[in-house]
């Protein structure tokens, strides 16, 4: 038989190995097209102090985590446990973005589950979310020092995933700072 | 009850689906021609009763039936009866049933129209009795795998107790508006539709061989799903324009690429059987099509379903229904692509033509199309192949579609114009080019004259980029009236046969147009208003003028109204909102839109900030509705060819 009469055949038969592949992977991880860039010009009312906003002029100086919530997920109740606990180590600044979500609600959330935010910006329509790439919530973003995206991870951040994936980048921006 | 009689009725319409697909295998075994009839009665009742099952499923969102754990999740006491009905093929199990009723009815309009065709007023040609059976086994078979996996992995009417006043997750904001009702249908009955088209080319694969009126009768079967999926798609675009907020329309989402590849594999088959119709050649190429343009709509459903890529689309994960997709694709798929590997030389044709000839445009249609599919595939799958390879994770955007995707466009709309007047079998070069000439350089020089006089008169930016587009869509919409007036003065070839191209060729041209100007004259201010202020934007001034609160069944809204004028003009008013949905506190914004059909003015409304102002967002998109209107255009050309096909058969009759 001709090998070229079964070409379309192996063609199909290497996409299906590869979609079997990208099965078992994480399409979580694939990384916004903001990677590397700049956090985009932005300015939120805070959640606390509504006379005073978070922008990206507040990304300098400092590593920073930034982390996308709503009261509305049940997953970020969660992940909250987990956001206290690494808030109080002092590497960086932990930032809060409120997304789609009501600003009396979200102060309620916080007193029930805990506060672990330097600052929080409400962002009620997800305008800013977009510029961000956000997908959902949770999603959590690594600045560097100089206002620039490193990493996002997508989904609850846990001990574990903490350890392997965004601890090491937080060390090597701590590194390249020194 | 009705939840218990909807599952049952799955279960029945499993039953039937089985006997579709068996039953004839017997039959031949056992040389009867009961078992072929037992076969069809049976897609008649397997239709009967997955419609049966999705009218339960609505029954049950209209109830508010909360014991059902998928209504429970898509649906509110509050929501409006409208979405309630929407909600049903809202989410995966729901729409995933709706993929099923519409797969068992397009066979049933199949064996409807085949059985009766001739006494009806739009009259198919049936396929020869061997290649009818074979089709019909290979839809039942295609019917069994996702009815098992609606069944058992995506079931709507799994229920929960107890219920302990639940009142429901609600609908997705995004998904409260009209285009849920309309949109989703569309689409599948363009995706599903194209199992015809597969189920044809297997047959005749199966047969080992064609006969002469094989593509004639394949080809309704291909438009008429193809015109579907041009509606759906354009549908979802428009939709997608009034929901989302910031004026686009097309995202090169990878669930809108996954509508895209489809139509673009069928546009290259349904011009491929054209020729198989008039000349009889290429079958090995439209076999091979007819294949790859079903198995890009699984490719499509794999990928919304099974959460292998990110996108704003995307169902719930499940890696179980993932893999079940990728096993039935491959089964499937892939043994249709062995089949064709094995059989394909039994079909080869010398070609009897010439290489300038109709047949040659129409071949390199197909080809250039196939090559749009691979580099959009391409484009999507990528962050998979890397991520696969262990490489980089990276994700693909507009760039790389835009880079790619539009030169490749570019080349076919050029032949577009054209081919029409190049005739079948053999065509001189001279001829053709006195044809086109006047036609061709008053394109060119409308290429060159239109950004300027754009710049000049309407004191646009110079974007001498934009006259490609402009050029080209002149170009065609020019060339092809040409023809169609030269086709309607002539003595011999009859006028309506041509219509359903001349129709579609516009249609295409006109959203060219549409996405050309909309693209480089587009204008966009984004700021802080607080009422009382006025903006202007391209010629226009827009005056915040008040903002009222207003409520709704499942939502309170905020109504920030405007006030546009023009110049001379007296003011119109524009109302965007900003809605609260009560299920979940979701904040939405829904913008303002006025159109006039040369341009759309659209506003929406961002955060309030503390000192009662709003940002605002203001977009002029100039042609932008132009670019469905080429879409529904499609949709008519497919209606039209089918009333062509009416007037070829009635003829046919009277001679």
């Amino acid at each position: 038989m001709n090998i070229k009469r079964l070409l379309p055949f192996i063609l199909f038969i290497s996409i299906i190995v590869l979609f079997w592949r990208g099965l078992g992977l994480h399409p979580n991880e694939i990384p916004s097209p903001l990677m590397n860039e700049t956090v985009p010009q932005f300015h939120l009312p805070l959640l606390f102090n509504p006379a005073h906003s978070l922008s990206n002029q507040d990304f300098y100086g400092h590593i920073t985590l930034l982390n996308i919530w709503a009261t509305w997920c049940s997953v970020c109740a969660e992940e909250q446990d987990f956001l206290l606990q690494i808030a109080k180590q002092n590497d960086f600044y932990l930032y809060g973005l409120n997304y789609k979500d009501d600003p009396a609600q979200a102060k309620k959330w916080l007193a029930h589950y805990g506060n672990p935010y330097r600052l929080i910006g409400i962002d009620e329509t997800g305008q800013v979310a977009i510029d961000w790439g956000v997908y959902g919530t949770p999603e959590t973003f690594i600045i560097d020092q100089k206002g620039i995206i490193r990493y996002k991870h997508v989904g609850a951040l846990t001990s574990n995933n903490w350890e392997t994936e965004l601890l090491p980048i937080i060390k090597k921006l701590q590194m390249e700072a020194k | 009850m009705i939840p218990q009689l909807g599952n049952f009725a799955i279960i029945l319409a499993l039953c039937f689906a089985l006997i579709q697909c068996i039953a004839p295998l017997y039959g031949y075994a056992k040389q009867q021609r009961l078992y072929f009839q037992l076969s069809r009665t049976a897609a008649i009742g397997q239709f009967i009763f997955l419609a049966f099952s999705l009218v339960s499923l609505i029954l049950c969102f209209l109830n508010n039936d909360m014991s059902v754990f998928y209504v429970q999740q898509h649906s509110h006491r509050l929501l409006p009866l409208l979405y309630r009905i929407g909600a049903a093929w809202g989410g995966h199990e729901g729409s995933l049933l709706l993929w099923c009723v519409i797969l068992s009815g397009w066979t049933f309009v199949f064996i409807l129209l085949s059985s009766l065709g001739n006494s009806f007023s739009i009259s198919v040609l049936p396929p020869t009795q061997a290649i009818h059976d074979k089709i019909i086994i290979i839809l039942g078979l295609i019917s069994s795998g996702f009815i098992i996996f609606l069944f058992f992995t995506s079931n709507p009417f799994i229920r929960i107790f107890p219920l302990n006043g639940i009142i429901g997750e609600d609908l997705t904001p995004v998904l409260q508006d009209p285009g849920l009702i309309f949109h989703p249908p569309m689409l599948y009955l363009g995706y599903v539709g194209f199992s015809i088209g597969f189920a044809f080319a297997v047959a005749a694969l199966w047969e080992g061989k064609i006969e002469k009126t094989w593509a004639k009768a394949c080809k309704p079967w291909i438009i008429l799903p193809w015109s579907f999926l041009s509606c759906g798609i354009v549908l979802g675009s428009w939709w997608a324009y009034r929901e989302l907020g910031w004026g686009g329309w097309w995202f090169w989402d990878p669930v809108e690429n996954a509508s895209l590849l489809p139509w673009l594999a069928a546009t290259a088959l349904l011009h491929c059987l054209i020729v198989g119709e008039k000349r009889q050649v290429f079958y090995g190429w439209t076999l091979l099509l007819a294949i790859i343009t079903f198995a890009l709509s699984l490719i499509g459903t794999f990928l919304v379903r099974s959460g292998v890529l990110v996108s704003v689309h995307a169902f719930a994960n499940d890696p179980t229904r993932g893999l079940f997709l990728l096993l039935y694709l491959a089964f499937l798929i892939g043994g249709a692509l062995m089949l064709y590997g094995c059989r394909i030389h039994r079909f080869y044709q010398p070609p009897h033509f010439q290489l300038f000839s109709r047949e040659t445009f129409l071949l390199i249609n197909s080809v250039i199309l196939l090559t749009a599919v691979v580099t959009i595939l391409i484009g999507t799958l990528y962050p998979i192949i890397l991520d696969a390879l262990n490489l980089e994770k990276i994700s693909v955007g507009e760039p790389y579609f835009n880079t790619v995707f539009v030169p490749i466009m570019l080349l076919l709309l050029l032949l577009m114009g054209a081919a029409p007047h190049v005739p079948w079998r053999t065509a001189h070069v001279h001829i053709f080019w006195n044809k086109i000439r006047t036609v061709f350089l008053i394109s060119l020089f409308i290429t060159f004259l239109m950004p300027f006089a754009y710049s000049k008169l309407f004191e646009f930016e110079y974007h001498p980029l934009a006259g490609i587009g402009i050029g080209i869509s002149t170009w065609i919409i020019l060339s092809t009236l040409k023809y169609a007036y030269q086709r309607w003065h002539s003595q011999s070839l009859p006028f309506l046969p041509a219509s359903a191209m001349i129709v579609a060729h516009i249609g295409i041209a006109m959203t060219v147009l549409g996405i050309t100007i909309n693209q480089s004259y587009a204008q966009e201010r984004q700021m802080k208003m607080s009422i009382g202020e006025t903006v202007s934007l391209a010629g226009y001034t827009f005056t915040f003028m008040q903002l009222s609160k207003s409520s709704h069944a499942n939502f309170e809204t905020l109504l920030a109204t405007f006030a546009v004028k023009k110049a001379h003009h007296s003011p119109t008013s524009l109302i965007a909102e900003q809605r609260i949905y009560r299920s979940h506190d979701q904040r939405f914004s829904k913008p303002g839109i006025l159109t006039n059909g040369w341009r759309d003015l659209y506003l929406a409304l961002g955060t309030s900030l503390p000192d009662g102002a709003w940002t605002v967002r203001i977009y002029y998109k100039p042609l932008v509705r132009w670019i469905w209107a080429g879409g529904f255009l499609l949709l008519i050309s497919g209606f039209l060819s089918l009333m062509n096909y009416r007037h070829k058969q009635n003829n046919y009759h009277e001679h």
